[in-house]
């Protein structure tokens, strides 16, 4: 029995009472022994899951479905991603000789510290989403982040699920001999193009550095892609989407229908990795189809709030995720106001530049009454509004508040577009104007 | 009235929401009817350069950097050329570090430039990075004004004898530095991206007027109304701790 595991664990029962969680308990865990992490005994199932976007949503999926197939599933719900919130985790469900208390594990890591924590936690499964440039301030290069990943994965014996749609995934199965490979993809669909304005990453080949070629893409730099010179990219995934029908929410696999819990492109990708995890487990995939059907997105992820009209709010963080956000928006062909919250605290990223590389521009041609920017940086996005043309529908309004009595007061549907840290008090603010 | 501009591998270096820039300048135009043509190249593209007033390039990532390097010395002599017939030059980051003497990288290897200017960079050395808001000092000839943006770079750029601007906060040229950035009569180099004139106007149309004023055009801009592009320095400049 350690002592050190007993303190954490006792710490943590005590914030839970006072209805708290938190990562606290993992600072505390990791100041006594550096080594925690390392200590635990895993369960027969480990899975992570990394990238850039989506991770909380897949990694949420995952737990549901294999809780669905009746095993008991320890999992960082709340997408508390880093070292701290992982020692958490682990220590908070396992006993007090670090048995982890489960059946499977499903720990969702930051991209950016994977490399660290990959061994210690004996992972069976590497999910991997996609790579897009995202705070790259705190990030880096999306090249050092990649052979880092590439480091821990050269002899990795498990099973990596790679997103085959996106080369710099694709990428990681070159340098992980001993894995197993399982790639999923999704065929053209109504959605897909024949060129991208907003490919910013993947246009090269990793192993021979020749532009490589799209048969189509569907968002971004992910699509379906080879190179000429070599076979890079010439893939057989394990899992492949044939169909999307988005009228209806589902799609064609595995020569049967699903459900799709969102209408959007990257909601099926997200689907197609869960599936091709279920899949290498041999588990029932309509354990996953059930989840699809009831899942509930996070907060903040296209919430809706009842002021005197309809109010959605997503987060936004970079400029692959923000330019979804505005498709979905602009689908809605109705009249709108828009709020942007701009943050530049550690979490969203100091650099504000990313908003240049979103195409806010598409916002010319949506049905859109007034768009209202917030937050420290507001003049920033008014700004970035401004030189496409937007100037006559911009507003500024530096007070959360104000902007949020402005949409209440327009009697008009809206849409709140809002960075990490203030997410949550725009929430508290929608929440109690929607409740007078 | 008509300007060119070429934006050089604007498909590759384009980090840091340069395009931002190429924006601001296509506003600032339109709002005084002069005509500005965006022309774009890359890898293996031929340009055509003959009538280019404005030679834009931004900054990428070492990957794309590398991708470009033979390409652009390639031309070397086209670029020559529009620098003899004074066109101007705005380059960021990676675009200004290539237009110097060389870059040594931290492996000690030593990839040259252009050489069209007698800087050079060096990879910093460990946890060197220079990273956040900068401020600066600058002198447009008729006024001194300061620019804000960002900075990320580990290139360390020494011996620019006439810099863009003096540092007021961040770190500049070098870590800790106390100037930023290159220029001279046709040139204005910096690190800063942000991108660096949508928040910069007096910037942009520094440029803009230099560029007209070679084709003979030297009358005022019309002032325009840049009352968010004020509000945003002025937030900043407070943060900063740097307000007037």
């Amino acid at each position: 029995m350690s002592v050190s595991l007993r303190l954490t664990q006792l710490v943590a029962r005590v914030l839970k009472k006072m209805g708290r969680g938190g990562s606290f308990p993992g600072t505390l865990g990791l100041k006594f022994d550096k080594k925690m992490i390392s200590k635990f005994q895993m369960p027969e199932i480990v899975i992570l899951v990394t990238g850039t976007n989506g991770k909380t949503t897949t990694s949420n999926l995952i737990a549901e479905s294999l809780r669905q197939a009746g095993l008991k599933v320890v999992h960082n719900r709340k997408g508390d991603n880093l070292n701290v919130g992982i020692a958490s985790l682990l220590a908070v469900n396992s006993d007090g000789h670090y048995h982890i208390q489960a059946d499977a594990c499903v720990i969702e890591v930051d991209e950016l510290t994977l490399y660290r924590q990959f061994k210690d936690l004996h992972p069976t499964h590497l999910v991997v989403n996609n790579f897009f440039r995202d705070q790259l301030d705190r990030a880096g290069e999306m090249e050092t982040i990649i052979r880092r990943i590439e480091e821990v994965t050269k002899d990795f014996k498990g099973t990596l699920i790679l997103n085959g749609d996106d080369p710099n995934v694709v990428r990681l199965a070159d340098n992980a001999k001993q894995a197993k490979i399982q790639f999923f993809s999704v065929g053209e669909n109504a959605i897909s193009q024949k060129t991208s304005d907003e490919a910013s990453e993947g246009k090269f080949c990793p192993r021979c550095s020749n532009r490589l070629v799209y048969e189509y893409y569907q968002y971004s730099h992910i699509g379906r892609f080879h190179c000429e010179k070599d076979d890079f990219g010439q893939i057989e995934p394990a899992f492949y989407v044939s169909a999307i029908d988005y009228e209806n929410h589902r799609f064609q696999a595995l020569g049967r229908s699903f459900y799709s819990f969102m209408n959007t492109i990257y909601a099926i990708y997200n689907c197609a990795a869960v599936l091709t995890v279920i899949q290498d487990l041999k588990l029932d995939v309509e354990c996953a189809n059930k989840v699809f059907q009831s899942f509930e997105m996070k907060e903040g992820r296209n919430e809706v709030f009842a002021l005197s009209k309809p109010c959605v709010i997503n987060l936004i963080k970079n400029p692959t995720g923000t330019n979804e956000v505005l498709k979905y928006i602009l689908s809605d062909e109705k009249e709108k106001n828009i709020l942007i919250i701009l943050n530049d605290n550690d979490q969203d990223g100091c650099d504000v530049s990313w908003i240049w590389d979103a195409h806010f521009e598409r916002l010319l041609k949506g049905n859109v009454r007034h768009v209202v920017t917030s937050g420290l940086r507001a003049y920033d996005m008014a700004l970035r509004l401004k030189y496409e043309g937007l100037e006559d529908k911009v507003m500024v309004k530096e007070k959360v508040e104000e902007a949020v009595n402005f949409l209440d007061e327009d009697h008009c549907p809206s849409y709140v577009l809002s960075t990490y840290t203030a997410l949550h008090a725009t929430r508290h603010i929608l929440g109690k104007k929607a409740s007078q | 009235m008509k300007l060119v501009l070429l934006w050089m591998y604007h498909d590759l270096m384009d980090l840091y929401g340069d395009k931002g820039n190429i924006e601001t300048l296509k506003y600032r135009c339109a709002k005084r009817n002069i005509d500005l043509e965006v022309r774009t190249c890359s890898l293996n593209q031929k340009a055509e350069m003959e009538d280019v007033d404005i030679f834009f390039m931004g900054g990428g990532a070492d990957k794309e950097q590398n991708l470009i390097y033979q390409d652009l010395l390639s031309r070397k002599k086209a670029i020559q050329h529009l620098l003899d017939k004074g066109c101007q030059f705005l380059l960021i980051c990676g675009g200004y570090q290539l237009f110097g003497q060389y870059y040594k990288d931290q492996d000690g290897k030593v990839v040259n430039g252009l050489s069209f200017f007698p800087y050079y960079t060096v990879a910093s050395d460990r946890g060197h990075r220079c990273i956040g808001d900068v401020a600066i000092e600058v002198n447009l000839g008729k006024e001194v004004v300061q620019v804000l943006g960002f900075e990320n770079h580990g290139g360390q750029t020494k011996q620019v004898e006439t810099p863009f601007g003096r540092v007021l906060s961040g770190h500049g040229n070098e870590y800790k530095g106390s100037s930023e950035g290159f220029m001279n009569e046709q040139v204005i180099a910096t690190y800063i991206h942000g991108p660096l004139l949508p928040k910069n106007p007096e910037v942009a149309d520094f440029v803009l007027q230099r560029a007209l004023a070679r084709k003979g055009m030297t009358m005022a801009l019309k002032s325009l109304d840049d009352e968010w592009e004020n509000k945003a320095k002025e937030v900043m400049l407070k943060r900063m701790g740097l307000a007037r």
